[in-house]
């Protein structure tokens, strides 16, 4: 369980904050993403070929805006938890569920915004035993005009005690 | 790009033996720096038999077939789950198979459902992908 009751929790739903700022998409690092997901295709490393697949710039991977994470992009003040009290214990955290909804693919060159709510809680019984927090994260990047480009939905689970699934 | 789709249309991709490195490869290219994934003593520690992948690695590898398959102009959704552990030497395959070819305003809104397995055929990752093609 959570150090704060599941209540504290769920006061904060609907809160946004700032978590991203100054998110430049640059082509070093979409190279670098695409070969560590081993997808090194032409159109993240080449921008004639970019072009000619029909993109403005060298667009990047879907799951991209992960690299979001760098401390070089956070806001003073936001840590791991976002700007949010979750109170969860870091070592039985894991990432459940990642999803993606795009108005349009990121492209290197991109200055993105990120500002993060806290969209639903809720409590479950584990099957290992223990009481499973979920927290949905949604952050919404924005480009330098202000427009809405895609939007993360990040589901962590504070396990009721170590489990099998991927440490966040 | 596949020009058209059909509702049952499967498509294949495979990465073969994944490995501490590639977690690690991983971990330096998005920031995603939990030692679970690269320290073996820390994972031992907290109960695991060795490192383990990043669960957005996965999601990455699999993202390479949802490109090759729709591109990336006409991509709205794409959504993965974490439902095991991917580990050293595991071979992933990711299968995309077509459940709904609908006309939209834009073009064909296609809906698809994505698993990633290992070697024993057990699911990895589930989810699926949205994407408005020509």
């Amino acid at each position: 369980m959570p150090s704060l009751p599941l209540a504290d929790l769920e006061a904060q739903v609907g809160d946004t904050h700032r978590t991203v700022e100054d998110f430049h998409v640059e082509r070093g690092k979409v190279a670098e993403f695409a070969r560590a997901i081993d997808d090194p295709d032409d159109v993240y490393l080449d921008e004639q070929a970019a072009r000619e697949a029909g993109y403005d710039a060298i667009p990047a991977p879907p799951t991209f805006a992960r690299t979001s994470f760098f401390p070089r992009y956070r806001p003073d003040g936001i840590d791991h938890d976002l700007g949010f009290e979750l109170g969860f214990d870091r070592a039985r955290v894991v990432h459940g569920q990642q999803r993606y909804e795009y108005e349009r693919p990121l492209y290197v060159g991109d200055t993105l915004t990120g500002d993060t709510t806290l969209t639903e809680v809720y409590q479950r019984d584990g099957r290992g035993g223990g009481t499973m927090t979920f927290a949905v994260l949604r952050t919404d990047f924005t480009d330098e005009s202000g427009s809405h480009v895609l939007s993360d939905y990040n589901t962590r689970i504070e396990t009721g005690r170590a489990i099998r699934g991927e440490g966040e | 790009m596949t020009e058209s789709f059909a509702v049952g249309d499967t498509f294949e991709r495979v990465t073969e033996d994944v490995s501490r490195e590639d977690f690690v490869r991983y971990a330096g290219a998005s920031g995603d720096f939990n030692p679970i994934h690269y320290d073996d003593p820390h994972a031992r520690d907290a109960g695991y038999p060795s490192v383990f992948g990043q669960g957005m690695f996965t999601a990455g590898v699999a993202s390479a077939l949802v490109r090759e398959t729709f591109g990336l102009a006409g991509l709205r959704e794409y959504d993965t789950r974490f439902v095991a552990q991917v580990w050293p030497g595991d071979t992933l395959t990711t299968t995309l198979e077509i459940t709904a070819v609908e006309d939209a305003a834009d073009g064909t809104r296609v809906e698809a459902d994505l698993v990633v397995t290992n070697d024993d055929g057990e699911r990895v990752v589930d989810g699926g992908a949205v994407a408005v093609v020509e």
